[in-house]
């Protein structure tokens, strides 16, 4: 069991040294010279000499491990270097971001794990039955349906027409929170509902449940208590899984909602080619990927007991 | 007349209606610029905002342009961007992770080990990332798109690749003297490329939506050509006086998608064995009691 986590562990590591490889060796790819596009930002009509002082500065001129390592033993203390279009430090503007971040993923997470067990229940109580059939459609169409287009049709309906809900922002507490949680959630929520609809049933299939259902017990205590432990490995895999796409989704609804978080400020980062910001924003995205698979990772050995005792696979 | 027929008992196990609405999108895709009624470029200003008549099908926007022609002329931009994406990303997976499932090692755990770092990460991520570096525009996208996706593919192609390459004939094929590049080209490929193809089919899906996503955030397709998460954007400001603008493109869109995951999930059904459930035990039990001598090997198949 140790020996799994550490073989975790042991690939985690090595996954974030090649992201952050990656994410060092897309800026150095860039076309163009960084130093002329600061220099410009500092002093417009830079002339040669104040670019090589900035390239010297940057330490453009030393050889590309000695970069990488000077980058990379500066973002542990958050140091992601200076926005070029902006001029601010990105790690202290992305640090201010994470909590509107965090407030959007971590409720559409939650309304994704109630939608998905509601939707899975619900189609596994009859299966095959006219509530499966739509929660079955439901479903698919959720899943289908891209959030921007949902989160227009939110708008439009629940904002525009119902005036229910604020169009954009964030600071009107929860009444402005609802909308882009469920644009954000709806996606993984409805995938998520098939895995467990489908895992319920095959697990009404097997033999334990035929004993179960021999010995007097109802059908719905055996799909509560019986059926759903023995989903619950597969579904917090894929809810890990599904966590990425929502981080990705944050970078399509925090615009949508104008929200100020990272999400937003990666994109504004892309649309103006802030090198810096694109660095930080996907560095920060793929550490968290791979952080949120490994915790599932072991939250799964520790929840599964067939892998527990096997010490992993 | 058998070609035909051949495709037809092909495609019986999958979704009907799935099958006709991809159908559609491929036809208007391929032959989209010669349907559409009016040019869907022209801006008419004193015709904008219009609702549906007989003139413009589906109304015009907020240029005036006719929507009904540039909704179909979105087809073809999304089909063309679909086929260029996969055919770059289907060279690269293919080629790769054949060349890891055939020459094992150092090569492979290199190769593999890249393709884990880009499987970590969700596509679009990696395609924004890389816009945002080389800047945005058709060719940009296309091979961004492309180079967040054959990651999938490569390992896919490994996975049948090595399964290929333990099996008896290779070795025999070894013993006769076949030349590695013939057993490479010859013998390997062409089943890794069969595989991976029918993968990526139920793929097409999520690379529309990817273009689209793209698009709305002003990475993708730019203004004017016609594409339905740029049109999408672009009527955004419109939403509560003209809300058709919107809808429209996104039903379209989500159409396409819901279309090509129905067929990914029955092409994954179609291939993992699943335990039968109980309707479909009953009707295999009626059916093998209504033969009267059970042909052999199906007396067991409740439980195929």
């Amino acid at each position: 069991m140790l020996g799994y986590v550490i073989s975790r562990f042991r690939n985690a590591i090595i996954l974030l040294v090649l992201a952050s490889m990656l994410c060092f060796g897309l800026v150095v790819s860039a076309p163009g010279n960084v130093a002329v596009l600061i220099a410009e930002l500092r002093t417009p009509g830079a002339t040669f000499a104040q670019i090589e002082e900035i390239e010297e500065e940057l330490g453009l001129n030393d050889p590309l491990p000695l970069r990488y390592w000077h980058w990379l033993s500066g973002v542990p203390d958050g140091d992601f270097g200076i926005s070029y279009k902006t001029g601010e430090e990105v790690g202290a503007a992305m640090a201010r971001r994470l909590t509107v971040t965090a407030t959007l993923l971590g409720g559409a997470a939650a309304f994704a794990c109630l939608l998905s067990l509601a939707l899975g229940f619900l189609g596994a109580l009859r299966p095959h039955g006219v509530v499966d059939g739509l929660t079955r459609v439901g479903a698919l169409l959720g899943a289908s349906t891209p959030q921007f287009f949902l989160g227009a049709m939110l708008i439009y309906g629940f904002a525009l027409k119902l005036g229910w809900f604020p169009t954009f922002g964030d600071d009107d507490g929860l009444r402005s929170y609802i909308l882009p949680w469920i644009t954000l959630g709806m996606l993984p929520g409805c995938v998520l509902s098939r895995l467990v609809r489908v895992g319920l049933e095959e697990e009404m299939t097997r033999p334990f449940a035929l004993t179960a259902r021999a010995k007097g017990l109802p059908r719905n205590a055996i799909l509560f208590r019986d059926a759903m432990p023995n989903v619950a490995p597969a579904w917090l895999t894929a809810f890990g899984a599904q966590c990425t796409a929502m981080t990705v989704g944050s970078v399509v609804v925090e615009p949508l909602f104008a929200w100020p978080g990272v999400g937003a400020m990666f994109l504004q980062g892309v649309q103006f080619r802030d090198f810096m910001v694109v660095q930080a924003g996907l560095l920060i995205f793929i550490s968290f990927f791979i952080l949120l698979n490994l915790a599932v990772d072991i939250v799964v050995m520790l929840l599964d007991p067939k892998l527990r005792r096997q010490g992993g696979r | 007349m058998t070609a035909l027929q051949k495709l037809r008992a092909a495609l019986a196990g999958f979704p009907r209606l799935a099958l006709w609405i991809i159908a559609g999108f491929l036809f208007l895709g391929l032959f989209g610029p010669w349907l559409v009624p009016h040019d869907p470029l022209k801006q008419n200003l004193l015709a904008a905002g219009q609702g549906p008549g007989l003139t413009h099908l589906l109304g015009t926007d907020h240029l005036g342009r006719d929507t009904f022609s540039r909704l179909i002329a979105a087809a073809n931009t999304s089909l063309v961007g679909i086929t260029l994406v996969l055919g770059i990303a289907l060279v690269i997976g293919i080629g790769l992770g054949t060349l890891a499932g055939y020459l094992r090692g150092w090569a492979e755990e290199s190769i593999m080990r890249v393709t884990d770092v880009g499987l970590a990460m969700p596509s679009l991520i990696i395609a924004l990332a890389m816009i945002g570096i080389f800047g945005t525009g058709y060719w940009n996208m296309v091979i961004a798109l492309a180079l967040a996706w054959w990651p999938s593919f490569c390992r896919v192609s490994r996975g049948v690749a090595v399964g290929v390459m333990n099996k008896p004939h290779i070795e025999a094929l070894r013993v006769m003297g076949a030349s590695p590049a013939r057993i490479f080209f010859i013998h390997l490929l062409p089943t890794t490329t069969g595989s991976v193809l029918v993968y990526a089919t139920a793929d097409a899906g999520g690379l529309a939506l990817s273009i689209a996503t793209l698009s709305f955030l002003g990475l993708g397709i730019q203004p004017p050509t016609p594409e339905w998460g740029q049109m999408l954007v672009d009527s955004l400001p419109y939403l509560e006086g003209d809300p058709r603008q919107v809808i429209l493109p996104g039903l379209a869109l989500t159409l396409v998608v819901v279309a090509f995951n129905f067929l990914g999930e029955s092409i994954a059904l179609n291939r993992v064995p699943r335990p039968l459930g109980r309707r479909i035990l009953a009707r295999r039990r009626a059916e093998a009691a209504a033969w009267d001598t059970p042909p052999a090997g199906l007396v067991t198949g409740e439980k195929a």
